[in-house]
């Protein structure tokens, strides 16, 4: 019985993204310091800061879009740079720089995407539900606006019904709607053992979504603590606040706060 | 169905739907038009003047629109974020690449053969038309340029960071290979012992697939001579009996030769940054 137990102890302990001291160094300049963080299954966690903060660096080299200067990334065991594909298998990834250039239909662009991950013509249809985008009908991609392509950016990471969700800027140019939307389908996606990690510059997102909040600053981590620990301490607005505390000091964000 | 045929058969959607293709096409026919009314002016079967003349022409046009589609074709990838995006997917460069290349063959074979089964018909009705079998070569000719340009395309594709930088890899590389070929191997084998010329001419023409691929058209119409005694090594290997087999082998390994280096290449411009 106690054996039982330690293994289902082990296999939740193990249902996690690690980080280990991961850093990226180009040339004599650091994009990102060294940054240790386990998220667990379930958990949605949201990189905040302004541009530059390190907040794609660190997404990408999670994506292995880029190799770390230092430290590992393992995800469920499986570590990234000794078992790529394994690891692929198990992501989502949402870019932030994707341009649609060719002259495709959403739903064209998304079979495409599922043929790729062997999945099924219906996960095409239901996701394009799920993102708004099934009476879209013969119009191009190209012709969409910012919003729908990053809804279809969403449903694109989406398709293999990943264990690792990667977002990176998803809420940009999205519409309150779509942006309250996007809380709810990531919302589902951790409720279904997924851990999402994303990158946002809109505080309010990053409120709403995350259980976690990692604020960077210059690729350099300011604050790493849960959402309910940001609160307790900073108050109602607490992320806001916890922002303009580390980027203008206590004192410029008080002052801000009695404007 | 499997990633190779999953990219191939996108590519061959891009292609069809691209405008460049139809501007292609379109030139391509006026050009075998053309062609065909110079031809009716002085007919002589086998290798003639007109024949290399359309061979000249055919040399111009083919390797530099190929080299572009395909470069494009995976720069244009680099540069929308597509190719980053499908990294994080489960998918074997030798898919991406061999997909990609297979769509975009596909499409530049069938855009040259209209072109020329266009031309075909219309020489068929009319007097003076091209001989079936001179034709036949002249078509083999073009679809052997494809082959083996759009491979040195896919490596172009994978070092250029961007179309512009393509551009001018294409440029170079057309220029090199198509034009400047001879008053290059004239200035250089000049300077040398006269000879190291024969054995040394045998030897560069392996490099440039425009010269030996028209070696081996003119030596297949019978007009081997007219090439000069300096390639009298590569007339006498493509007349032995295996010269057919020989020379399909070789088109063979400089196509996948081409791709496996531009599978490298791209495998290793990846894991970069």
């Amino acid at each position: 019985m106690d054996n039982m137990h330690n293994d289902a102890a082990l296999a939740m302990s193990s249902l996690t993204l690690e980080l280990d001291h991961i850093s990226k160094v180009i040339g004599n300049k650091q994009l990102v310091a060294p940054l240790s963080l386990s998220i667990a299954a379930g958990q949605i966690v949201a990189l905040c800061g302004g541009n530059g903060a390190g907040k794609s660096s660190i997404i990408r080299m999670i994506a292995d879009l880029s190799r770390p200067s230092s430290g590992s990334i393992v995800l469920h065991g499986t570590a990234l740079h000794e078992q790529r594909d394994q690891y692929l298998a198990e992501l989502g990834y949402m870019p932030d720089d994707y341009q649609f250039t060719g002259s495709f239909t959403a739903y064209e662009s998304l079979k495409f995407w599922a043929e790729l991950k062997q999945q099924p013509v219906n996960r095409v249809r239901e996701l394009l539900e799920l993102v708004g985008l099934h009476e879209t009908g013969k119009k191009k991609v190209h012709q969409f606006s910012k919003g729908m392509r990053q809804r279809l950016l969403l449903a694109q990471a989406l398709l293999s019904k990943p264990s690792l969700l990667l977002l990176d800027e998803p809420t940009n140019g999205l519409d309150p709607y779509w942006m309250k939307r996007f809380v709810a389908i990531i919302d589902e996606a951790a409720r279904g053992g997924a851990i999402v990690l994303f990158s946002t510059h809109q505080l309010q997102v990053a409120e709403a979504a995350a259980d976690y909040i990692v604020m960077l600053d210059q690729g350099e981590v300011k604050l790493s603590s849960s959402y309910e620990q940001i609160r307790l301490q900073y108050g109602e607005q607490g992320l806001q606040r916890a922002y303009e505390a580390i980027f203008w000091g206590e004192e410029g964000a008080m002052e801000r706060v009695r404007a | 169905m499997n990633h190779f045929t999953t990219i191939m058969k996108r590519e061959l959607k891009l292609g069809f739907r691209n405008p460049w293709s139809y501007s292609f096409l379109t030139l391509f026919i006026v050009f075998m038009l053309s062609l065909l009314l110079i031809n009716q002016q002085g007919y002589a079967s086998g290798y003639s003047g007109i024949t290399g003349l359309l061979m000249n022409l055919t040399l111009y046009l083919l390797p530099l629109i190929t080299l572009m589609l395909g470069s494009f074709s995976l720069t244009g990838e680099k540069e929308d974020g597509s190719a980053a995006l499908l990294y994080t997917y489960r998918l074997p460069v030798s898919s991406w690449l061999g997909g990609k290349y297979a769509g975009l063959l596909i499409v530049l074979c069938i855009i040259v053969t209209i072109g020329y089964g266009v031309t075909g018909i219309i020489s068929s009705l009319s007097t003076g038309g091209f001989a079936a079998s001179t034709y036949s070569l002249l078509f083999l000719f073009a679809l052997l340029l494809i082959m083996t340009f759009l491979a040195i395309a896919m490596l172009v594709g994978s070092l250029a960071a961007t179309r512009w930088q393509a551009l001018t890899y294409v440029i170079g590389i057309w220029f090199f290979f198509i034009i400047g070929w001879s008053p290059i191997m004239i200035a250089l084998l000049g300077q040398l012992p006269y000879l190291w010329i024969k054995p040394l001419l045998t030897v560069l023409t392996f490099v440039n697939p425009a010269e030996w691929i028209r070696v081996y058209i003119i030596t297949t119409l019978g007009g081997g001579t007219i090439v000069g005694p300096e390639y009298y090594q590569w007339i006498t290997w493509i007349r032995h009996p295996s010269g057919h087999f020989a020379f399909v082998l070789l088109i063979l390994g400089y196509t996948l030769g081409f791709l496996s280096l531009a599978g490298w290449r791209w495998k290793r411009g990846s894991q970069r940054g």
